[in-house]
Order: C-alpha cells, then sequence, then structure tokens
C-alpha cells in the first residue's frame, strides 16, 4: 500500500551482521513509523547495539537493506546519514569533554551552518566575513534556545567534563537535536540514571516526540520502555522475536521465555 | 633598520619558529601529530628556491608558490596519514621528513650535496614574517569561533561522535593537515631567503622534533599556545647567553674573594653557553618537566577563556 508507505520512518528488511562465526543480528525486519517513539528490546547480546551501530552507518552489515525516508542508506557514511536527518546518542556518553557545553551543541548545527568545507573557507576568510559573524550569533542562540529546553542554559560555559552524570546524558541529547533530526537514535538514555532523572528523562523524550521527531530507542529501563513506547521490538540471540504495541509485548510467551533466566525481568 | 642585526636575527628566527609551530598546531587541532613539519619546511625551501632562483621571479610569488607547492604535498601525504593515528603517524610524518632530506640530498638541479646556494637574500624578511603571524592570527581567532574550527576541536575529542555529528572528517582532517603544510612551506621559505643557503641538514628531523616542542610546551589548544612556545624556547639559549655577557662584568676581585668562587663561576660560564647538545639536553629536561607537572601546555583553551574574563570583569569594574 503506498499510502502506508509514506508513513514509514524507517525500514530495515533482513538485515545480518556477524562477527566470526557468531551472528549479532539474523535476517531482521523492522518498521519504525513515522512520529512513533519505537523501542528495541532483548536481553544482553542480543545484539541491540549492532542494530544501532548498523542504523547510523558505523558497522556496515553483512546483508540486507536499510531505508530510511525513501534513501536506501547502504554504506552511507554516518555524516551523510545525518545530513539526511539522523541523529544518535551513545550508550557510553560520548561528549567533546573538552569544549564547552555550548561549543558542543553548536557541533551539532554543523550541518546547519553550510554543506561543504571550500564554502565555509571561502566565506568566513576571503569574502563575507561579516555575514559570517551574523551567522555565528544565529547558531548560538539556536543553541541557547535548545540549552534552554533542556535547562542548562546557565552551564553553557562550562566544559562538558564539569557536568555532572544527568546533565551529561542531557547534553548529548541536546547536542543530537541541534541536528535537527527526523529520527533520534537514543542507546540507552537512561543508563545509570537515578529514579527521578530517568522521569525527567521519560518527560524530556515525550516532548521531543511531540515536536514530530521519530525516536528508536534501545533501553533496560522496562517502566520506561513500557510507559513511553508506541511500539516494541524484541531481540532474542540475533533474531526479532516479537512486535507489537507494550500490552502486547508484555503478553508474549515467547518475550517471557526470552527473559527468563535472565535476571531482568518484564 | 630599527633594529641592530643581532636583535633582528633574533627575532626574525622567532617569528619564523612561531610560525612553524602554527604549522604543528592546525593538524593537531583535528588530533593529527606529525612530527614531519620539518620535511614540508624543506619543500618550501626548495619550491621558493627554483622559483626565485632558477626562473629569476619575485620573493612573493616565491612564499605563495612554496605554500602551494607544500600544501598539494601536505594532501598528498595526509592521504595515507588519514588512516593512522598516535605512533603510526608519528612514524609516516617522519618518514616523510627522512624522504625530503634524501631527494634534497640526491637532486644535481637543487645543488645535491652542495647544498641550495646562491638564494637571494630578502632584507625585509622580518616584516613577511611578522606579517604572516598577523594574518594567522587573524585566521585563527576566526576560525575559534566558526563551525570548521569547532568540527575540527571535535574530530580530535572523539572522531566517531564527530562524524555522527554531521562533518565529513575525511575532509576535515586533509584540510587541516594541507593547511599545516602550507604554513610550514611558507616558514621554510622565508628561513631559506633570510639565510641564503640551505641544505639536507637544514630540515633534518631535530628540527621536526623542535617544532613540536615549541608547540607542546606553549599548548596546543589555543593558538596563543605555539607563540608562547617558540618564542620561550628561542630566546631562551639567548637569555642565558646575554647573563653569560652580564658575567663577564664581573671583576676577579670578587669571585677570588668567595671561597670556591672561581670555579662556581667557570662552572656557570660554561653552562649557560647553550650551543647546540646542551640546548637538546634541555629541551629534553623541559619536555619531562612538563610532561608531568603540566601536560596540556603553559596556556589551554581554558586558560585564555579565563583571561578574556577576567579581563571583562575588570573593565566592568572600572566602569
Amino acid at each position: 500500500m503506498p499510502a502506508a508507505e509514506n508513513h514509514i520512518a524507517l525500514r530495515v528488511e533482513r538485515v545480518s551482521k556477524r562477527f566470526g562465526g557468531f551472528y549479532a543480528l539474523r535476517d531482521v525486519n523492522l518498521e519504525v513509523r513515522q512520529g512513533d517513539i519505537h523501542a528495541i528490546i532483548g536481553p544482553n547480546g542480543a545484539g541491540k547495539t549492532t542494530m544501532f551501530n548498523i542504523l547510523s552507518g558505523i558497522l556496515t552489515p553483512d546483508q540486507g537493506q536499510i531505508i530510511f525516508e525513501g534513501h536506501d542508506l547502504g554504506k552511507l557514511k554516518p555524516y551523510r546519514r545525518t545530513e539526511l536527518g539522523m541523529a544518535r546518542t551513545f550508550q557510553n556518553i560520548r561528549l567533546f569533554e573538552h569544549m564547552t557545553v555550548l561549543e558542543n551543541v553548536m557541533v551539532g548545527e554543523h550541518g546547519k551552518a553550510f554543506s561543504s568545507l571550500w564554502n565555509a573557507f571561502h566565506k568566513a576568510v576571503l569574502y563575507r566575513p561579516f555575514s559570517r559573524v551574523v551567522e555565528e550569533q544565529r547558531m548560538r542562540d539556536r543553541a541557547m534556545e535548545l540549552l534552554g529546553f533542556a535547562a542548562l542554559a546557565d552551564r553553557h560555559d562550562a566544559d562538558a567534563d564539569d557536568l555532572s552524570y544527568g546533565e551529561r546524558r542531557l547534553l548529548e541529547l541536546t547536542r543530537a537535536l541541534a541536528i535537527e533530526p527526523s529520527l533520534l537514535l537514543l542507546d540507552e538514555p537512561a543508563a545509570g540514571m537515578n529514579p527521578q532523572e530517568t522521569d525527567s528523562l521519560n518527560q524530556y523524550i515525550k516532548r521531543i516526540r511531540d515536536k514530530g521527531v521519530t525516536i528508536v530507542l534501545v533501553e533496560h529501563d522496562m517502566n520506561l520502555v513500557m510507559d513511553i513506547s508506541d511500539r516494541i521490538t524484541v531481540l532474542s540471540f540475533g533474531e526479532k522475536i516479537a512486535e507489537g504495541m507494550p500490552h502486547e509485548i508484555q503478553a508474549d510467551p515467547a518475550v517471557v521465555e526470552a527473559y527468563l533466566g535472565s535476571e531482568e525481568t518484564l | 633598520m630599527i633594529f641592530d642585526a643581532y636583535i633582528q636575527s633574533l627575532l626574525v628566527f622567532t617569528g619564523i619558529n612561531i610560525i612553524a609551530a602554527f604549522s604543528f598546531y592546525v593538524p593537531f587541532k583535528t588530533g593529527q601529530v606529525s612530527l614531519g613539519q620539518a620535511g614540508f619546511m624543506g619543500v618550501g625551501a626548495y619550491a621558493a628556491g627554483i622559483i626565485t632562483v632558477k626562473f629569476g621571479l619575485p620573493y612573493p610569488l616565491g612564499l605563495l608558490f612554496a605554500g602551494l607547492v607544500s600544501g598539494v604535498v601536505g594532501v598528498c601525504v595526509g592521504f595515507p596519514a588519514l588512516r593512522i593515528r598516535g605512533i603510526y603517524l608519528l612514524l609516516l610524518t617522519l618518514g616523510f621528513a627522512q624522504i625530503v632530506q634524501v631527494v634534497a640530498l640526491t637532486w644535481d638541479y637543487t645543488g645535491a650535496h652542495d647544498g641550495f646556494q646562491g638564494i637571494p637574500y630578502q632584507e625585509y624578511t622580518i616584516f613577511y614574517v611578522y606579517g604572516t603571524i598577523v594574518i594567522l592570527l587573524l585566521f585563527f581567532s576566526r576560525l575559534e569561533r566558526s563551525s570548521l574550527g569547532r568540527a575540527m576541536l571535535s574530530i580530535h575529542e572523539d572522531e566517531e561522535a564527530a562524524e555522527v555529528m554531521g562533518i565529513d572528517v575525511v575532509r576535515t582532517k586533509l584540510f587541516a593537515f594541507g593547511v599545516g603544510a602550507l604554513i610550514a612551506g611558507i616558514a621554510g621559505a622565508m628561513f631559506a631567503h633570510y639565510t641564503t643557503y640551505v641544505d639536507s641538514r637544514t630540515f633534518n628531523i631535530l628540527l621536526g622534533v623542535e617544532i613540536l616542542m615549541f608547540a607542546v610546551v606553549g599548548g596546543v589548544t589555543t593558538y596563543w599556545g605555539p607563540i608562547l612556545g617558540a618564542a620561550f624556547l628561542t630566546l631562551l639559549p639567548e637569555g642565558l647567553r646575554g647573563i653569560r655577557d652580564l658575567m663577564e662584568l664581573i671583576p676577579v676581585s670578587a669571585t677570588d674573594a668567595i671561597p670556591y668562587g672561581n670555579p662556581i663561576y667557570d662552572w656557570m660560564y660554561e653552562f649557560l653557553d647553550f650551543e647546540n647538545e646542551k640546548r637538546l639536553i634541555a629541551y629534553g629536561l623541559i619536555l619531562i618537566a612538563m610532561m608531568i607537572l603540566r601536560p596540556q601546555g603553559l596556556l589551554t583553551r581554558r586558560t585564555v577563556r579565563r583571561l578574556k574574563f577576567w579581563k571583562r570583569d575588570l573593565a566592568s569594574a572600572r566602569s
């Protein structure tokens, strides 16, 4: 159905990835609908992070296709995917530690500034020095606005490595939002957070979704997943074992089976 | 000239060292450590020499050509350098500097082992040198507050995260390496036209190490660092020699009066003469001390920012 086609933001078709003899992913299909919060869950070693790295282009799949808003991502490099409107955060927060909070966010705005380096050099140095100042100011204002959205505005001059853990998570998320993505990939955003911080993260993610951003997240915190997800995909040993709404997943015997014996419970 | 010849040559060599330190700073901004900047200086020196001696073209054209050739060579060396980092990149750039030396030694066109002789002396080198430094400073201060500059820094911090932020890492790193080589080439050209003679040993591995020293001691996270480092390390031996000259004014009767006065005087007098070997030993010691006490260099982005705030606070307090 072509009509339904328009509502699919991201389609993963029969993707496999092997490390040596071990299948991290085997023939996984995935469809993420526009505007959804779509969670990928599964026991440790199920292939969630591999899936994320394949989606963002850090790993290339051995087989299969990834189609994002009609573009076949193929072997597209990560920065090209970002230009198409895809942003991600990392499980182990990866900020630019020795740059300020504001600069971190402004790096996210990089793609908005210009498309080519030569263009930048040309404009910045040779011809229009003053218009660049204006553009720089505009980017700065935009970054401050985003920091305000995350309640980090008063920390804008601190170095990223001076922030608290919760602030660092928020900053990484804000930096990803500076890309103005249509698809946001969150790799365990609540890892290491206390219940209070998780709660405010929960609100924050919903607010991002309400701005029209499609969100795919990998998460271990089942309370968070069940609360915010519109759809859930369950992976186990590299294969998809279930997909559906949160209440369907909770009732699925295959899912319960996969989680039995592991320390995580639904 | 305003300065006497000694002061002038001191200023020229300090300036050339500052430019060379800048040439290390630019690729380092993207995390690329190069020991081969002396090699690029050699490329620039020979390129400018060929233009002015063999083709008889004017000095400014020689500088431009030197920068261009060196920049192009830099991009070519930068390609294999993209895939490797850390110690391997050091070795690659070292190897490059070695190749330049061998070519300089064997190329008959530029005098081979006799060296490149008769390069015209440029009387106004000092103005060219400091003019270049001012232009570079303007460029760096703009770079600091631009997307390109932030992209370079972010690559230094975390290459993968930078790429995910939409930065073309390959192109940015190549650009930085090329610009670094270009700057080194210009420094080499100025050097050649000041000393009027260069040979294969002029731009040796040790010079590459010295350039790294200038940048690392001053601090590589801000463009003020290379200036401080290069100026400090170039002027230090001269300053010590100055103290030696002052020591000569002490009358012999004064040292005679102190027990062991004469041996101490002799030892000090000897010690303060910082010629090559001793200078290198001192560099080594300074580097070791720096790595233990202040590995980030004398100046960092953070200190520069604090100084700016301090200046602003002072200004607002006054008004």
